[in-house]
C-alpha cells in the first residue's frame, strides 16, 4: 500500500469538509476520486499534501506518517500534485515553469548556484534535458517559449502535470486534469496519464468527468466529506448512492 | 548557460563592455566635476542605488518590505555607535553594521515569512517604526532626536576618495545581487512570488527562501547604511524613517520593479534631477507622485521599460503608415 488515509477529518469552523475518511492506494494503480462539487475532493488533496492540517486522522505514505508535514516536505518524500486553478507560474515561459520546478532532483546547494560551480552547471544541464523530455511527454515542446499565462486552458493543465512530474513523484495527485478540455485534448491527456503510470508512477485523479473512469483501476466516491462508495469502476457506476449523489434520489430505479 | 535562457528571454542584455564603459565614464567624472556639492549628490546616488537594488532583491520574492530604510538605519547606527563610542576601527564596524542588519532581517524573516501582501507591508511598516523608536530610546548612545555627531570618517576631508570608494562598492554589490537573481536562487524566489502553493508543491521550502531573500537584502541595506554613516559623519533618524522607505519604494517602482536596471535608473533620476532645480525642491514629492502616475499608466515597466515602449510605439506607427500608403 503506497498511500493509506485513515479517519481523516477536517473541520472548517463547524462544517466538516472531510469526515472520518478512509482510503488506500496500491502501488502502480490509477485511483479515481469522484464526487459532486464541494464534496471535499480538493480538501482531501490539500490535507494529504500539507497545505491544510487535518483536525484528526492519519495519512501514511510509503510506510511513513506524513500527517501535518509541510508541503515541501511532502514533495520531498515523493508526492507530486497539480492544482485545479492557477496551476502554474504565470509570468514564466513554459520551459521556465518546468525548469523552476526541478527543486529536488537534482538539488544544487545555494553556494553552488551562486558561484556557478561545475556541479551546478552539470545539474542545470541535466534539468534542461529532463524538462524537454517531460514537455515532450505532455506535448508542450512546441510552445516551450510561450508565457504560461498566454497558453490555452488545456495546455495550462498539461503544464501543471509537467511541473508535477519534475518532482519525480512516486505518487501523483491530479486535481481535475481533464475539466474544461475538448475531446481531443481529453484523449491526449488520458494517454499522457497512462504513459505516466507505465513509468511506474501511482496516480490519484480527482475528476467530475466520468470519462476518467476508463483509466481507473479503483474508484472512490465522496460526498459531503464522506466516502459513499468504492470499488471497480463498473461497480461504482451502478451503485445506488452514487447515482443518488449525482442525479438526485428520483433517478434511482 | 541555462540561466541565461531562463532570465533574459527575448531581451538581449547589453554586453559587459557596455557596463565597463559606464563604470569608466563614472570613474572619470571627478576630473570634470570640481564642485564638492555635486560629488556629494553622486555619492548619495551610489548609496541609494545599493539600497534600492536590495529592496528589489527582497521584492522579487514577493515580500514588499516597508522597513527597508530602518534596516539601513540598523547598519548605520551599529557602525556609528561602535566606531564613535568604542573606538573600533571603521573597517571593522562597517561589516558589523551590515551583519547586524542581516541577522535582524533573518530573525524577523521567520515570522514575516508567514505573511502576505498587505499584511506583510503593514507588519514590516510597524517593525520599521519600532526600530526607530528603539534607536531614539537609546538616548546619548544614538543621539536620539538631536542626531549623532562626531562619527569617525573613512577617509580625509576630500570627497574624491569617497566617490571612488562608493563607485567600487556599488559596482561590487550590484554584481553580487545580479548573480543572486540570475541563478537558480533568483528563479526560485520569482516562482514563490508568482505562486507559493505551486512552489511548495514542487518541494520549494518557501520560508527558507523568503528568509534568505530578506536577510540578503537587509545585508546590503545595512552595508550601505554603515558606509553612509562613516561618510556623512552625522546621523539623523529622519534618514531612516517611514518617509525614507517610501522614497526607496518610489525609486524602485518609477525605475521599474521588474528589471534589474530599474532601481539603478530610478534612484539616479530621482536623486540627481531634483538637484538641477534646487529652488523647486519642495515640489519634488508632487513631481514624484505625478511621475508615478505616468509610470503606472504609460510605462508600467518603469523607466527601465521606456526603450521597449518607444520601440513598440515606433513599430506601430510604421505599420500604420504602410497600411495608409497601400
Amino acid at each position: 500500500m503506497l498511500l493509506e488515509i485513515s479517519g481523516l477529518t477536517k473541520y472548517f469552523g463547524g462544517l466538516a469538509a472531510v469526515q472520518e475518511f478512509n482510503m488506500y492506494v496500491n502501488e502502480g494503480e490509477i485511483v479515481g476520486l469522484i464526487g459532486p462539487n464541494g464534496a471535499g475532493k480538493t480538501t482531501l488533496f490539500n490535507l494529504v499534501t500539507g497545505i491544510l492540517r487535518p483536525t484528526k486522522g492519519k495519512v501514511m505514505f510509503d510506510g511513513r506518517d506524513i500527517t501535518g508535514k509541510r508541503p515541501h516536505e511532502v514533495a520531498e518524500l515523493g508526492i507530486g500534485r497539480t492544482f485545479q486553478l492557477n496551476p502554474l507560474f504565470p509570468n514564466f515561459t513554459v520551459l521556465e515553469n518546468v525548469v523552476a520546478s526541478f527543486e529536488l532532483h537534482p538539488r544544487s546547494s545555494l553556494l553552488d548556484a551562486f558561484f556557478n560551480t561545475s556541479t551546478y552547471r552539470r545539474n542545470e544541464k541535466y534539468i534542461l534535458e529532463q524538462s524537454l523530455e517531460i514537455m515532450q511527454l505532455v506535448g508542450l515542446d512546441k510552445v516551450k517559449d510561450e508565457l504560461a499565462k498566454n497558453l490555452p486552458h488545456g495546455y495550462q493543465k498539461m503544464l501543471g502535470m509537467a511541473r508535477a512530474l519534475a518532482v519525480k513523484p512516486k505518487l501523483l495527485l491530479l486535481d481535475e486534469p481533464i475539466a474544461g478540455m475538448n475531446p481531443d485534448e481529453i484523449d491526449f491527456t488520458m494517454t499522457a496519464i497512462r504513459k505516466t503510470q507505465q513509468q511506474g508512477v501511482t496516480l490519484v485523479v480527482v475528476e467530475h468527468n466520468m470519462r476518467i473512469m476508463d483509466l481507473c483501476d479503483q474508484v472512490t466516491v465522496i460526498n459531503f466529506g464522506q466516502k459513499i462508495a468504492e470499488g471497480l469502476p463498473k461497480e461504482v457506476r451502478q451503485s445506488k448512492e452514487v447515482i443518488q449523489a449525482y442525479f438526485g434520489s428520483e433517478h434511482v430505479a | 548557460m541555462i540561466e541565461k535562457q531562463i532570465s533574459t528571454r527575448g531581451r538581449k542584455l547589453p554586453k559587459p563592455a557596455v557596463y565597463g564603459g559606464i563604470v569608466i565614464i563614472l570613474a572619470l567624472l571627478p576630473l570634470f566635476i570640481k564642485s564638492n556639492y555635486w560629488l556629494h549628490v553622486l555619492i548619495l546616488t551610489l548609496i541609494y542605488i545599493i539600497v534600492t537594488a536590495s529592496f528589489r532583491l527582497i521584492a522579487i520574492s514577493g515580500q514588499f518590505s516597508l522597513a527597508h530604510a530602518a534596516f539601513m538605519g540598523i547598519g548605520a547606527y551599529t557602525s556609528a555607535v561602535l566606531s564613535r563610542w568604542f573606538g573600533w576601527p571603521v573597517w571593522l564596524t562597517i561589516p558589523l553594521g551590515a551583519l547586524m542588519a542581516m541577522v535582524i532581517g533573518a530573525f524577523v524573516g521567520y515570522p514575516f515569512a508567514r505573511l502576505r501582501a498587505v499584511y506583510y507591508a503593514l507588519v514590516s511598516l510597524f517593525f520599521g517604526i519600532g526600530v526607530l523608536q528603539i534607536i531614539n530610546a537609546l538616548g546619548i548612545w544614538t543621539g536620539s532626536y538631536q542626531g549623532l555627531t562626531g562619527i569617525p570618517p573613512i577617509f580625509g576631508a576630500s570627497k574624491i576618495p569617497y566617490y571612488y570608494f562608493f563607485l567600487g562598492l556599488t559596482s561590487l554589490c550590484l554584481l553580487v545581487m545580479y548573480r543572486f537573481e540570475f541563478c537558480r536562487i533568483g528563479t526560485t524566489l520569482k516562482a514563490i512570488a508568482q505562486s507559493y502553493l505551486v512552489a511548495g508543491s514542487v518541494g520549494v521550502n518557501e520560508i527558507r527562501y523568503r528568509v534568505l531573500a530578506l536577510a540578503a537584502g537587509c545585508f546590503f541595506a545595512g552595508l550601505a547604511g554603515a558606509c553612509y554613516a562613516q561618510y556623512n559623519l552625522v546621523l539623523s533618524n529622519l534618514s531612516f524613517n517611514f518617509m525614507a522607505t517610501l522614497w526607496i519604494v518610489m525609486y524602485a517602482i518609477i525605475g521599474g520593479l521588474n528589471s534589474f536596471a530599474g532601481p539603478i535608473i530610478g534612484a539616479a533620476v530621482l536623486i540627481i534631477i531634483p538637484e538641477f532645480a534646487r529652488d523647486l525642491k519642495m515640489y519634488t514629492p508632487y513631481v514624484a507622485a505625478a511621475l508615478l502616475l505616468i509610470v503606472v499608466y504609460v510605462i508600467p515597466q518603469g523607466l527601465a521599460g521606456l526603450p521597449e515602449v518607444i520601440r513598440s510605439w515606433y513599430i506601430r506607427r510604421k505599420a500604420k503608415r504602410v497600411s495608409h500608403a497601400s
